[in-house]
């Protein structure tokens, strides 16, 4: 996957991953894709949710240990 | 002007109160639709935090200027982020709860029950969840029948009373909370009871082999040692004669669903067992304490409790309690299709101490509402 910028929010709590992945997406082309880092548990469902309602596509998500990691391809 | 902070107890006080109050849940809309803040005079209006996130303009319009106004989102960080803007686009009446849903989940509000010579009734309503938990008090000893994992809580219950806890029942294992008896237990040396049967790995007393629990003014008697139904195991314990504590047998509103062990044929027949022998000799007067309520509005009586005499449940769920045979298992099985509490397999593998997790696990596992009550009343 073509990665266009990697987010780091990790150890920031809820409402921050979503606010600074916002600022992230508008930086970028439709079509590029952002990789989220986060720790927040709350982000999968509002992520999730958040990508859906601003048409953007979630690609994929794993989770390494404590580290959510999102893919969103920009709408 | 500033965001006011509303705590999970004064947002509790408001439910029990029947206050009007406009909830603004920041939350996302499944998350809403699953589980919220219930209470009779609210209005709510959903839309999650993160359409919110360039202005509240597509809710200002929404929410009222001359009305309170509580902000709440899953653990407190989104709804000051909402909060906030509104008070900075001039609203004075906004509240965020603090802590959020986290909180909600766990507070516990205290209610007298009961009082004579000999002892003293308190439930816990844990009102996020809609559980219930008890302390009996009689001398210096108080006994707490299925407490939460919010163990300090009753140990500073009993102080207040001066009292120390020495024992400690669980009616059953539980499927949708975690239980504090294990912890409780080892805090205060008490002497913690539930059935074997329940399959619980931990050290114990096993409730087979108890007929009464006495101490000070009391008499505990476990109700014919087994009354089964809800699990293979449950029990209810009957105080003087006078309270039944019914664990997740028998509600305000209907019975236990006795579903959750893919034996629905097998211990919706224990459940009618219970509900046609051994319930049916106890008498009208009997105070009914359960595990659980499903709708707080209809179950609290007036003297703010969740409780009512044995005599007005059975008139009330006359259909269940006079049915036949037949007839309760049908109407058992069908009703047993509905949703099972969230996570309830791995809850009973924790309380049965078969897996361990720390107390964040055990917060997310309990996120969510209650849904052990079955209402077969409809």
């Amino acid at each position: 996957m073509n990665v266009a910028k990697l987010l780091d929010a990790k150890g920031l709590a809820c409402p921050m991953p979503i606010v600074k992945t916002k600022k992230a997406i508008n930086e970028l082309e439709s079509g590029q894709v952002l990789e989220i880092h986060t720790t927040d548990k709350g982000a999968k469902n509002d992520l999730t949710a958040w990508a859906k309602s601003g048409g953007h596509s979630l690609l994929k998500h794993e989770e390494d240990n404590d580290v959510l990691k999102f893919w969103i391809q920009k709408g | 002007m500033t965001l006011k902070v509303m705590t999970a107890k004064q947002l509790a006080e408001k439910v029990l109160n029947k206050d009007r109050l406009f909830i603004l849940d920041v939350r996302n809309e499944d998350d809403f639709r699953d589980w919220k803040v219930e209470g009779e005079n609210f209005q709510y209006v959903n839309v999650p935090y993160f359409e919110l996130i360039d202005g509240i303009e597509p809710i200002a319009n929404q929410v009222p200027q001359n009305q309170d106004v509580v902000v709440i989102c899953a653990k407190g960080g989104s709804s000051v982020f909402v909060g906030e803007q509104l008070v900075d686009a001039g609203f004075d009446n906004i509240y965020t709860l603090e802590d959020g849903m986290q909180a909600w989940s766990q507070y516990l509000e205290k209610v007298r029950v009961y009082e004579d010579n000999n002892l003293k009734v308190f439930q816990f309503i844990r009102v996020g969840k809609g559980c219930l938990s008890y302390m009996v008090v009689s001398g210096q000893e108080a006994l707490i029948v299925d407490p939460a994992r919010f163990v300090d809580d009753y140990v500073k219950a009993a102080e207040k009373e001066g009292a120390k806890i020495t024992h400690i029942v669980d009616s059953h294992l539980h499927a949708d909370h975690i239980s504090g008896g294990n912890m409780l237990a080892e805090m205060t040396g008490a002497k913690y009871y539930m059935m074997k049967s329940e399959g619980a790995v931990f050290n114990f007393e096993a409730l087979e082999n108890y007929q009464k629990i006495e101490f000070a003014q009391v008499q505990l008697e476990v109700l014919a040692v087994k009354t089964p139904g809800h699990t293979p195991g449950s029990v209810s314990f009957l105080v003087n004669d006078k309270l039944l504590f019914s664990g997740d047998t028998i509600f305000i509103s209907g019975l236990g669903r006795p579903d959750l062990g893919n034996k629905v044929r097998e211990w919706a027949n224990d459940l009618f067992n219970t509900v046609h022998n051994k319930v049916s000799e106890i008498a009208d007067d009997v105070i009914v304490l359960p595990g659980h309520y499903a709708d707080l509005d209809t179950e609290i009586n007036s003297e703010g409790y969740i409780g009512d005499t044995l005599g007005k449940i059975r008139k009330r769920n006359e259909n269940m309690f006079k049915a036949t045979k037949d007839e309760f298992l049908n109407r058992v099985e069908k009703s047993a299709s509905s949703v099972k509490p969230p996570n309830f397999e791995e809850i009973v593998a924790i309380n049965r101490g078969v897996e361990k997790v720390d107390s964040n696990k055990m917060q997310e596992l309990e996120i969510g509402p209650n849904r052990c009550a079955v209402h077969h009343t409809e």
